[in-house]
């Protein structure tokens, strides 16, 4: 992942403010932690000069719809649809111990990891142990992954 | 979706767990099957045309042609079915006791020694449910099926919680890598469970582990640390129920199986251990094993036209038919030998008549006499296939289609002739 | 225009070893005529002494060859921690079987994992295209 410095010389740096923070720098670390998009960014979208540079930007940050409330992303272009995440996730394991647990297709709707067209799905991320009053910080789909496909933000 | 499951023929693993929604006789989309099997069942972008000397044609005089070159020719070679359902693979052995033809497959220059010791019984062998149920050291030997089959590790070898194995793998399974390079299984099983060797050093290794596993100290050429063998050999020992997935890379790199005899054969006397090859395409065993039950041999076999008996031998192998061009025309089924075997070898095909039967257009097929499309098999087409670990799997057709499938075309040549 | 279009471009001798890749596994089974194909097989992967050795840049083409063929393929870097200088790895696939050894001793197996070439960079030349082979 690129550091915060190289996000701020892809942007316009012009501290227009038009995204509503106060400079591009502030806008450059906002992006970073993913609590804005890219398409935050009027200018980058509509001017024509930073057309190249737009698309670096979301060439690094991906598809952000892809965000989970986890902080779950699923590259899809990295994933090759193992199943190891499936499999290992101990909340599907739970959620479908014949199935999903048993190295089998899920035969829960309560499963977070699925794999689609030979790319795993992320859904009911609230399941996920990351998540809500007691979370921890289970590893288990990212140490699991052969092509590093899936991470946290 | 279906609610009905398929079987994936993407490779040997043939995943029976795939469901699938359909649209005008295709796959609109797949699910639980991994990349490369998605890819398969949702078939390629360019089907392969019915054609003679490089004309459009319809089917029956494909299939006259096609017949006629087999007639013709002193010693055709028969040679593919890695593909083909086991129906298929038994019309083809059949149409080459027939013709008098040499009949081959893949396995002639990958899996073939290791499948051949297992139907022999030379090595102590398990299924897959078997490993899910029970293994708790498995050890992927010039394997990366992180690539090869993507599956393997979830629904067999390492993360699914089995009878014997409810705890998860952190606790329950050690996985163990031994390659030349660190591959994408290598990175999974952790730094401490990776053994890297050089090159053609696999005989040289299996030695040293067998040394430790007597309690002698265990030396290489290569200076592998001594502590880390014993620590292996450790594990191995203590294994209720260990299994070697055999891949190409150690295959490959052995020039006979004896240092694998023996390393299998101490590792039974002191811990419990089985193998089971990384067969790659889906139906490679189940035509070793066609041809076993029809004639003794897994390959690599020449039958005599006036008697119909099998001679067996490396110089009836696809290769080296080829390099010593004593085939006079081919026929080629579900396999692309210009792609997958050394140019150097498989150019020979150019030169004579060549009959090509697939789904899709391939190299092979672009320099062929003759070309019969054929529908995509556990797709399209059903039937039986054998899995990698011996274990016969139901092949379900899943949409229509106008091809013909394999078993068909070659019954209508065979008829032919 | 450099300089280095005036200089025979230096050459080395490598061992190359084949491996299997599931994105050109899945590229094969969607179109072996593809773009996609080609863009992942015709690929050579260097370790990054022997990049430097030949004056080349990562994604630059490079000349592969023996005494049973040739093909022109890009070079990458390999990205494997350990070093490993004088290997090269080449995914299986025609391009690499261009390369791959009839020698078999009459086994009826072919060196497909471990054979010699040498490397030279191209010069911007063209990758071999499949029907090119």
């Amino acid at each position: 992942m690129a550091n915060v410095m190289e996000i701020y010389q892809l942007l316009p740096k012009t501290n227009c403010k038009e995204c509503g923070k106060t400079t591009c720098m502030a806008f450059a670390v906002d992006l970073l932690g993913r609590k804005v998009k890219v398409d935050d960014c009027p200018p980058l979208v509509n001017e024509a000069k930073y057309k190249a540079n737009y698309e670096t930007l979301l060439e690094m940050f991906g598809s952000v719809k892809d965000v989970t409330e986890t902080g779950l992303i699923v590259h899809n272009e990295k994933c090759i649809g193992c199943g190891n995440c499936v499999v290992a996730c101990p909340v599907n394991v739970a959620n479908d111990p014949f199935g999903a647990g048993s190295g089998k297709a899920p035969t829960s709707d309560k499963v977070i990891f699925k794999v689609e067209d030979g790319v795993v799905k992320a859904r009911n991320v609230q399941e996920c142990r990351r998540f809500g009053e007691n979370k921890i910080l289970c590893v288990a789909c990212i140490d699991t992954c052969p092509t590093k496909a899936i991470e946290f933000v | 979706m279906t609610g009905e499951y398929y079987v994936c023929t993407g490779c040997a693993l043939l995943c029976d767990d795939i469901e699938v929604e359909t649209e005008d006789r295709k796959l609109s989309k797949v699910h639980a099957a991994c990349l490369k099997g998605v890819a398969r069942m949702k078939g390629c972008s360019d089907p392969l045309e019915c054609t003679v000397d490089g004309e459009k044609a319809d089917i029956d005089s494909a299939i006259t042609k096609a017949a006629a070159i087999l007639r013709n020719a002193k010693n055709p070679l028969i040679f593919g079915h890695g593909n083909s359902s086991s129906e298929a693979q038994k019309i083809s052995i059949g149409l080459a006791k027939k013709t008098g033809a040499y009949i081959d497959d893949t396995s002639s220059f990958c899996q073939g020694p290791i499948v051949e010791a297992i139907l022999q019984d030379k090595l102590r062998t398990c299924t897959l449910d078997d490993v899910r149920h029970k293994a708790d050291v498995i050890i992927f030997w010039g394997a990366d099926p992180s690539n090869s089959h993507p599956r393997h590790l979830s629904r067999y070898s390492y993360f699914p919680r089995g009878k014997e194995r409810q705890r998860g793998w952190e606790e329950d399974r050690t996985a163990i890598t031994i390659d030349i390079r660190k591959s994408s299984t290598a990175k999974i099983c952790r730094d401490t469970r990776f053994y890297q060797i050089p090159m053609s050093a696999d005989a040289e290794f299996m030695d040293a582990i067998v040394s430790g596993l007597s309690g002698k100290i265990p030396k290489t050429s290569f200076d592998f640390d001594k502590k880390r063998i014993l620590e292996l050999a450790n594990v191995m020992k203590k294994a209720k129920f260990g299994v070697i997935c055999v891949g190409l890379g150690l295959v490959y790199s052995l020039e006979e199986l004896e240092p694998l005899f023996k390393l299998m054969e101490k590792l039974n006397e002191v811990s419990n251990f089985y193998l089971i090859p990384m067969v790659g395409q889906y139906n490679m065993r189940g035509f070793n094993q066609n041809l076993f039950a029809e004639t003794g041999f897994i390959n690599r076999v020449k039958f005599n036209s006036e008697t119909g008996n099998a001679n067996h031998g490396a110089e009836n192998s696809v290769v080296e038919a080829l390099k010593n061009k004593s085939v006079d025309a081919a026929l080629i089924i579900g396999s692309d030998p210009l792609s997958s075997l050394p140019l150097s070898v498989a150019r020979y095909l150019t030169e004579i008549p060549l009959i090509t039967i697939d789904p899709c257009q391939n190299l092979t097929a672009t320099r062929s006499t003759v070309t019969i499309p054929c529908a995509l098999g556990g797709v399209e087409a059903g039937g039986t296939a054998v899995r990698m670990d011996g274990v016969e799997i139901e092949l379900k057709k899943i949409v229509e289609s106008d091809n013909l499938s394999d078993k068909e075309i070659l019954t209508r040549i065979m008829e032919a002739i | 225009m450099g300089f280095g279009q005036f200089l025979a471009a230096p050459e080395i001798k490598l061992k190359i070893v084949t491996y299997r890749d599931v994105f050109q596994n899945t590229a094969q089974e969607s179109s072996r005529f593809g773009e996609e194909y080609e863009k992942l097989s015709a690929v050579i992967k260097l370790d990054l002494k022997d990049i430097s050795k030949l004056t080349i840049k990562e994604g630059d083409t490079v000349i592969v060859k023996n005494g049973f063929g040739k093909v022109v393929v890009k070079a990458q870097k390999s990205g494997y921690e350990e070093a490993h200088p004088g290997i090269a790895y080449m995914v299986n696939s025609p391009w690499s079987n261009v390369l791959v050894p009839d020698e078999t001793g009459g086994s009826g197996v072919p060196k497909f994992k471990n054979f010699e070439v040498t490397v030279q960079g191209a010069k911007g030349e063209k990758v071999t295209g499949i029907r090119a082979l």
